[in-house]
């Protein structure tokens, strides 16, 4: 249906030029799911761009894209608007920030029926409401006349793909589809476009990054590396034996729930400005000799591997992955044998509820509800739940940046905000104190000040401290030293810098006051895969530190893993498991930790210890925790007590949990209800 | 139903404003230098006669006493009399203020469309000959001052042309109108009177024009620049990958978008027409609200610059509130 065959893009403007695409061919076919991963700037969204003819200013693309016959570059406005929808449509990497503000999404779709399947506008508001249930939308009647920002994130991902389905495409591209979805509805939605294949018989083009999580439902992957092909096959073969390079080092990169190292891959993806002579991925790669560096391997098939899988790399590896001891660093798994017990408490959190209030009259969202913690020095905590359960609100309690509606909340001894009933620090001694607990950012370019120099933003706690400039210059010196910064850094402003060198820049700002407590939101989330795992080897070597506390945000559980002594979950603003990190995952005791833990991605398909796949079985958003447990409207294993009940935390061998049923559940995970 | 309760707010929060003003607008107009007394008495009053005027205005008694005077007659509605006509100043006004504010909302109304229309259209055409030849259009029609556009206009429309009536009233007498608001195309409509709908609409066609030449401008760019910025944002460019018609993306995609900053600059410049109108009246001898309210403060007439200030006080604080209300109809996202 879709045949790109030799698609080279060079986009030049005024004093530069980039080759985004150098000699890209490959083919999707009907009722196949193609994915397309690579790291950003390896032409990805370029792709889909030529796809659907909205290549940006000053591109000149040569090659061929033809779909249904004919040539996509040559099409005239009139050739190009039928085209767009009903031939292709994509659905955008950002779904909130797609769909316009000022138009119910009701209307959005049925502006899309009427253009593409030319219903009248009445039966094609009744189509647009069929079409909302079949992505999954509850109550769709009524989300028809919602506005986007009504929506939540996942909420709004389905709505784009029912916009993009309502044009009734041939093809179906997904820019980046689950990006800042966790993990449970990253699940869902990639299999809404598994579905589009298989029962519409669509194409389906799927853009990511992170190949371990959409691998599980593509026909196929296409590896991009700076413009180029470098590698293609079948998805299960190529995910489980690599044999580029490249794509062993993305799939290494990625944080694995089991447990096994991340490893990092030095280095960045060049920025092409003609087409390469040599391996693009030369600089980096671990296997590299001379032919490599002096000609640019032709796309092969692979020889002995099965049919339609090739790629271009004069060194194919072979094996799974993790089997070679490969180059690099790899993240030490954290030693379980260093006691924190006895050291001294940094963090303390008792029974501590956070109340939003609405601005006028009652009411208010409660988003945290009786959290207790304790964190020592030289101890790290991993603090995992879906979006909306209450891990930033744990964050900003843990900086004193919100106080707690009651409860108390001590860091090193102090409390940063008035706490009810409780003496609190002011002046110059607040400002002393707030200076032992740090943050780092989940967005690290936005968080810092865009007309600051990295200098003057590391040495912003310095300053706050009182320390004199020759003393910030030498402290700012030691820690860029330790974030393996260049000193030439220092003189730049954000948005200079990649997103990896701005966290980079966000931990040092961080760590420069030798704080007592490092709170980490996110910390990788809006990376690359290969820059997270480079950003996650440096975070593991502050967390290291002994007489440092730290806290560790994700709704990532496999990045927690890497080096958290121990692990919370929470759920809607309550605890319902904690435990050193180990027996949390291979062994979890609440339903909650089972289904996280099961919708995760896992290289090579194997499922964990924790049993087979326990799944939640509504949407957070519609799951109102009234009286008694709070999972208990999505739990697959309730039974009346739960609903009736409150679940408080009980030990279970080593970890914690807040559910009754707990030593009953391994028993019937095996036979899980499929009714709730 | 959110906001009908919003407005009722909005409406309760007028009061302590219009309060603050009332005591601002009492103790400046005193603060300022010249006497009411002695520029209606004349050069050859004695002192005598100025203490007999005074005891007749009550400005003999203390300030306190005025000021209490004052509050007790606005509360009943009542605006105390004028020094200089010996009038009510209640009635003055109430004739006043319907011409002027028939010109304003006229003038505004036009240019809030001329410049969706016009700044959409440009935006759509961004850079090219057009564009730029309507962004020089304004920024001229801006840079222009209003007395001397009415002049020019008078010479070419009245005076070469003999299109439009000569600058003098706003309605032709001949015609018989019974006022009843005081804006004469209004009063016309109401009692049906045909000629008096045709001469009153020629009447307001110049001042009209004039004021519209002098606010459309930082409308049209302030409309270009939100339509620029939506052609460009991504659910903008998601329509337009999905193959959305043309007509489709302009009405459903575009307009409301980028109409959504615009009632708070209109509001403004609404305000800015107020004041700019004590000019066109003048040229135009159109016998507003504007002179009235500009003769009684070079009069030092108190009792007519409190009222003034706090109609036009009353007109802006209404205005916003429209603004703020047309924004959040504009715009789902804002919480009224």
């Amino acid at each position: 249906m879709l045949s790109i065959e030799n698609l080279s893009v060079v986009i030049r403007r005024p004093g530069r030029q980039v080759a985004a695409l150098n000699d890209i061919t490959f083919a999707v076919r009907p009722g196949e799911v193609v994915g397309l991963v690579g790291e950003s700037g390896g032409g990805k969204s370029m792709v889909a761009r030529a796809i659907v003819g909205l290549l940006p200013d000053g591109s000149h693309a040569t090659g061929r894209v033809v779909f249904d016959d004919a040539d996509v570059l040559g099409m005239d406005e009139v050739a190009l608007a039928a085209h767009r929808g009903r031939g292709v449509a994509i659905c955008f990497q950002n779904p909130r920030g797609a769909l316009s503000p000022t138009r119910t999404v009701g209307r959005q779709l049925v502006d899309r029926l009427v253009t593409h399947q030319n219903m009248p506008v009445d039966r094609a508001r009744e189509a647009a409401r069929e079409l909302f249930e079949a992505v999954g939308i509850r109550s769709p009647q009524r989300r028809l006349d919602a506005y986007p920002h009504e929506l939540s994130g996942g909420m709004a991902q389905r709505v784009m793909i029912s916009l993009a389905t309502g044009c009734a495409p041939g093809l179906l591209i997904a820019d980046e589809p689950t990006t800042g979805l966790d993990v449970t509805l990253t699940r869902e939605i990639l299999r809404q476009f598994r579905h589009a294949a298989d029962t519409d018989g669509r194409g389906v083009l799927l853009i990511s990054h992170d190949l371990a999580s959409i691998a599980e439902v593509c026909d196929r992957v296409v590896v991009l590396y700076a413009g180029t092909v470098v590698e293609s096959g079948p998805a299960a073969q190529v995910l489980r034996e690599p044999a580029h390079p490249y794509t062993r080092a993305l799939l290494r990169s990625v944080p694995d729930v089991g447990g096994r190292p991340v490893v990092a891959t030095a280095g960045a993806m060049p920025l092409l400005t003609r087409a390469p002579q040599n391996c693009p991925f030369v600089a980096r790669c671990g296997h590299a000799d001379d032919t490599c560096a002096a000609r640019r391997p032709t796309t092969e098939p692979l020889a002995g591997g099965p049919d339609g899988w090739s790629l271009a790399c004069f060194h194919p590896q072979a094996g799974p992955i993790g089997a070679e001891p490969e180059p690099v660093r790899a993240i030490p798994a954290a030693d379980p044998a260093v006691g924190p017990q006895a050291k001294s408490t940094v963090l303390e959190i008792d029974d501590a509820h956070v109340v939003y209030r609405s601005r006028f009259g009652s009411g208010g969202h409660h988003a945290l509800r009786g959290v207790s913690l304790r964190v020592a020095a030289g101890e790290t905590l991993g603090v995992v739940g879906e979006s909306g359960c209450g891990k930033s609100t744990l964050a900003k309690l843990v900086m004193g940046l919100v106080s707690p509606t009651s409860g108390a909340v001590t860091v090193a001894g102090h409390s940063l905000v008035r706490q009810p009933g409780r003496a609190h620090l002011r002046g110059r001694a607040l400002r002393q104190a707030r200076t032992r607990a740090q943050l780092v950012f989940q967005d690290p370019i936005g968080s810092l000040s865009p007309r600051r120099t990295v200098a003057d933003s590391i040495a912003e706690p310095l300053r706050a401290a009182g320390l004199s400039a020759a003393e910030r210059a030498a402290r700012v010196a030691a820690v860029l030293d330790r974030m393996e910064l260049d000193r030439s850094i220092l003189q730049r402003y954000p948005h200079e810098l990649s997103g990896g060198q701005a966290q980079r820049v966000g931990i040092a700002r961080a760590l420069v006051g030798e704080p007592d407590l490092i709170v980490f939101d996110e910390p990788t989330s809006a990376l690359d895969v290969t820059v997270q795992a480079q950003i996650l080897t440096v975070i593991s070597e502050v967390t290291a530190d002994k007489d440092r506390a730290a806290v560790f945000i994700s709704h990532d559980l496999a990045t927690v893993r890497g080096f958290a002594d121990r692990v919370v979950v929470l759920y809607l603003g309550r605890i319902v498991e904690e435990g050193p990190v180990d027996v949390v995952f291979d062994h979890p005791r609440h339903p909650y930790t089972m289904a996280l833990l099961a919708s995760a991605p896992r290289l090579g398909g194997g499922t964990g210890a924790g049993g087979d796949a326990v799944e939640l079985v509504k949407d957070l958003e519609e799951a109102d925790a009234t009286t008694g447990c709070p999972l208990a409207a999505r739990c697959p294993f309730v039974t009346d007590t739960c609903r009736t009940q409150q679940q408080h935390l009980q030990p279970y061998g080593a970890s914690r949990a807040a559910c009754w049923r707990a030593p009953e559940l391994a028993a019937l995970t095996g036979k899980q209800a499929t009714t709730p | 139903m959110r906001i009908l309760r919003f407005v009722v707010r909005r409406l309760l929060q007028l009061i302590p404003v219009l309060l603050g003003v009332v005591v601002l607008t009492f103790l400046l107009v005193r603060v300022l230098p010249g006497d009411p007394v002695r520029t209606i008495l004349g050069q050859n009053a004695t002192e005598a006669d100025a203490a007999a005027a005074r005891a007749r205005f009550g400005l003999d008694q203390p300030l306190w006493r005025q000021f209490l005077d004052y509050l007790r007659g606005l509360v009943t509605g009542d605006f105390g009399t004028s020094i200089q006509s010996g009038g009510s100043v209640g009635a003055e006004m109430a004739l006043r203020v319907g011409p002027t504010l028939e010109l304003v909302v006229i003038a505004v109304t036009i240019a809030l469309v001329a410049a969706t229309v016009l700044g959409v259209w440009s935006a759509r055409r961004a850079n090219r000959p057009g564009d730029h030849g309507i962004r020089v259009l304004a920024l001229i029609g801006n840079s222009v001052p209003d007395f001397w556009l009415g002049l020019v206009l008078v010479l070419v429309g009245y005076s070469v042309l003999g299109w439009f009536p000569a600058p003098s009233g706003r309605v032709d007498p001949d015609t018989n109108l019974t006022p009843l608001t005081g804006a004469d195309l209004i009063d016309a409509v109401l009692t049906g009177n045909g000629p008096a709908i045709a001469s009153a609409a020629a009447y307001l066609v110049l001042p009209v024009l004039t004021l519209v030449v002098g606010v459309v401008a930082p409308l049209l760019r302030s409309v270009r620049a939100s339509a620029l910025e939506v052609l460009r944002s991504e659910p903008y460019a998601a329509a337009e990958a999905h193959g959305l018609p043309r007509r489709t993306l302009l009405y459903g995609y575009l307009l409301r978008a980028t109409l959504v900053r615009l009632p708070s600059l209109a509001a403004l410049v609404f305000g800015t027409a107020i004041g700019s109108t004590v000019l066109v009246e003048y040229v135009y001898s159109w016998q507003g609200f504007g002179q009235w309210a500009l003769r009684g403060l070079l009069y030092r007439d108190y009792p007519v610059v409190q009222a003034s200030v706090l109609m036009i006080a009353l007109c802006y604080v209404v205005v916003f509130l429209v603004a703020d209300v047309v924004h959040a109809i504009l715009d789902p996202r804002v919480r009224i």
